[in-house]
């Protein structure tokens, strides 16, 4: 099946990752989400809303304004304000496996970066099954939501788990389903289900310059699952993989680099609440979560760190959340 | 882009090859006729429009010799290269619609509709 290159692009907000060369319909949808940084203070939160999408760009676009290892690594930037948070949002019906690192320490195990997909234990999501991932995976069921903070002060996971400010950012690598595997499998499930399986819906919207680079934190707990992989690593498609490195860059930063205008900033605790803006929780009754990391879960997070260093942390107060609507998924049916 | 103030095929031409003769004296008429492929005399005719613009072939020849656009170079031909036509012949409708739309856009905003990304080495 030749009919187009493997290739990554962006496109309105988006960021796609295709692979003609396995299925037409081998594609990944990838978004940024703004979203309210959860008090980070030992409670477990639902999830947090989308408030929209952040803008990305491609760095090759501004060569002279960014700092030379950034046009290295390549990629597209995403302007973040210190301390706020975001969540990822994936699209596609095709199986992809997704690797997500932030300063290239994987956010499923802990474990530095490697261009591989593992098993045991799994060290990435799998699309369609994952809709979001909020964080890092520190023990079964609950993440440590993903908040941009500036490299080199000693809070990002990378820095803690490395003693390093190297990378910074989010490191994402998309492995198609093999081919054969696919239609086997689509075969199965017609003999099973009686329908096309791709067709149905997979799971509900959550809509409702130097110093510029930043890594990300491990914040506030969130519920949430990380599935197991339901196919087995070795349907995952190794020679067609894409891979992309998405910087964090300070959103103060932004219009010195870009000459266009920040986000506006993010949303405060209580506006959230004022707004009654809801919160989510997933019901998800046939797909097994894995058990979290160990070395995750021992990381210091944003508050710890901030308290470890004297330093006030910004809006962190505790919220009860007010509106807290279940989203089941279409596969429990 | 878009197409400089000066759209002429023969003046941009010229022009952009003058510039880079004053710093490299391999920019002659002769010379670049010699590697894109054609007479002296028919580049110098290009250049003064005194011919009508050349085949898609000898343009995008020639906007390598001088480091040009060759698409930008085609449009000033008043062409579409065979590539880009094939494009949108394939699904026509749909590109002339998405076209049309896209007109008066800014080019950021084009731009930012559609982007490859690079990876780099990390």
């Amino acid at each position: 099946m030749e009919t187009g290159k493997n290739r990554v692009w962006l496109g309105e907000r988006n960021l796609y990752f295709d692979f003609p060369n396995v299925h037409p319909e081998a594609r990944l949808r990838i978004n940024f989400r703004r979203t309210l940084r959860v008090p980070d203070d030992g409670r477990d939160y639902p999830l947090p809303a989308s408030l929209g999408r952040f803008p990305l760009l491609p760095v090759q676009d501004y060569a002279d304004s960014l700092p030379p290892v950034m046009q290295t690594f390549g990629g597209v930037m995403l302007p973040m304000y210190q301390s706020e948070a975001t969540w990822l949002n994936f699209d596609g019906s095709y199986p992809i496996a997704v690797k997500i690192a932030a300063g290239k320490i994987n956010a499923v195990t802990g474990d530095s970066w490697q261009a591989t997909l593992n098993n045991n234990p799994q060290d990435y999501i799998t699309i369609p099954e994952q809709p979001w991932l909020d964080g890092f995976c520190v023990e079964k069921g609950t993440v440590r939501q993903f908040v941009a903070m500036p490299l080199g002060e000693g809070y990002t996971a990378e820095e803690q788990l490395t003693g390093k400010a190297e990378f910074g950012g989010l490191q994402i690598q998309a492995y198609p389903m093999k081919r054969e595997f696919y239609d086997e499998w689509q075969e199965k499930l017609r003999r099973e289900l009686g329908t096309d399986y791709h067709e149905l819906p997979f799971f509900f919207s959550r809509e409702i310059v130097e110093e510029c680079q930043m890594g990300y934190a491990p914040g506030g707990k969130i519920v949430q699952d990380i599935y197991d992989d339901p196919h087995g690593v070795d349907a995952w498609d190794y020679d067609h993989s894409l891979r992309c490195f998405v910087h964090a860059v300070n959103s103060a930063e932004y219009l010195a680099i870009t000459g266009r205008q920040p986000p506006h900033p993010p949303i405060s605790k209580k506006a959230y609440q004022q707004e009654g803006i809801p919160w989510f929780e997933m019901y998800e009754r046939e797909k097994r979560a894995l058990r979290g990391s160990s070395r995750l879960a021992r990381l210091k997070s944003l508050a710890q760190k901030s308290k470890e260093k004297n330093l006030p942390i910004f809006d962190n107060v505790t919220i009860h959340p007010n509106t807290v609507e279940l989203l089941e998924s279409e596969s429990n049916n | 882009m878009t197409l400089p103030a000066k759209t002429n095929f023969g003046d941009y031409v010229r022009d952009t090859r003058e510039r880079l003769k004053s710093k490299d004296r391999s920019f002659s008429l002769r010379q670049v006729a010699q590697r894109v492929g054609i007479q002296p005399t028919y580049l110098s005719k290009l250049e003064r429009g005194e011919l009508p613009p050349p085949s898609e072939e000898t343009a995008k020849r020639i906007a390598v010799d001088l480091g040009l656009d060759a698409d930008v170079l085609l449009a000033m031909s008043g062409k579409v290269s065979s590539e880009l036509r094939a494009i949108i012949c394939q699904r026509p409708q749909l590109f002339s619609k998405l076209i049309r739309q896209l007109k008066d856009l800014p080019d950021d905003a084009v731009l930012n509709i559609v982007r490859e990304v690079t990876d780099g080495d990390w």
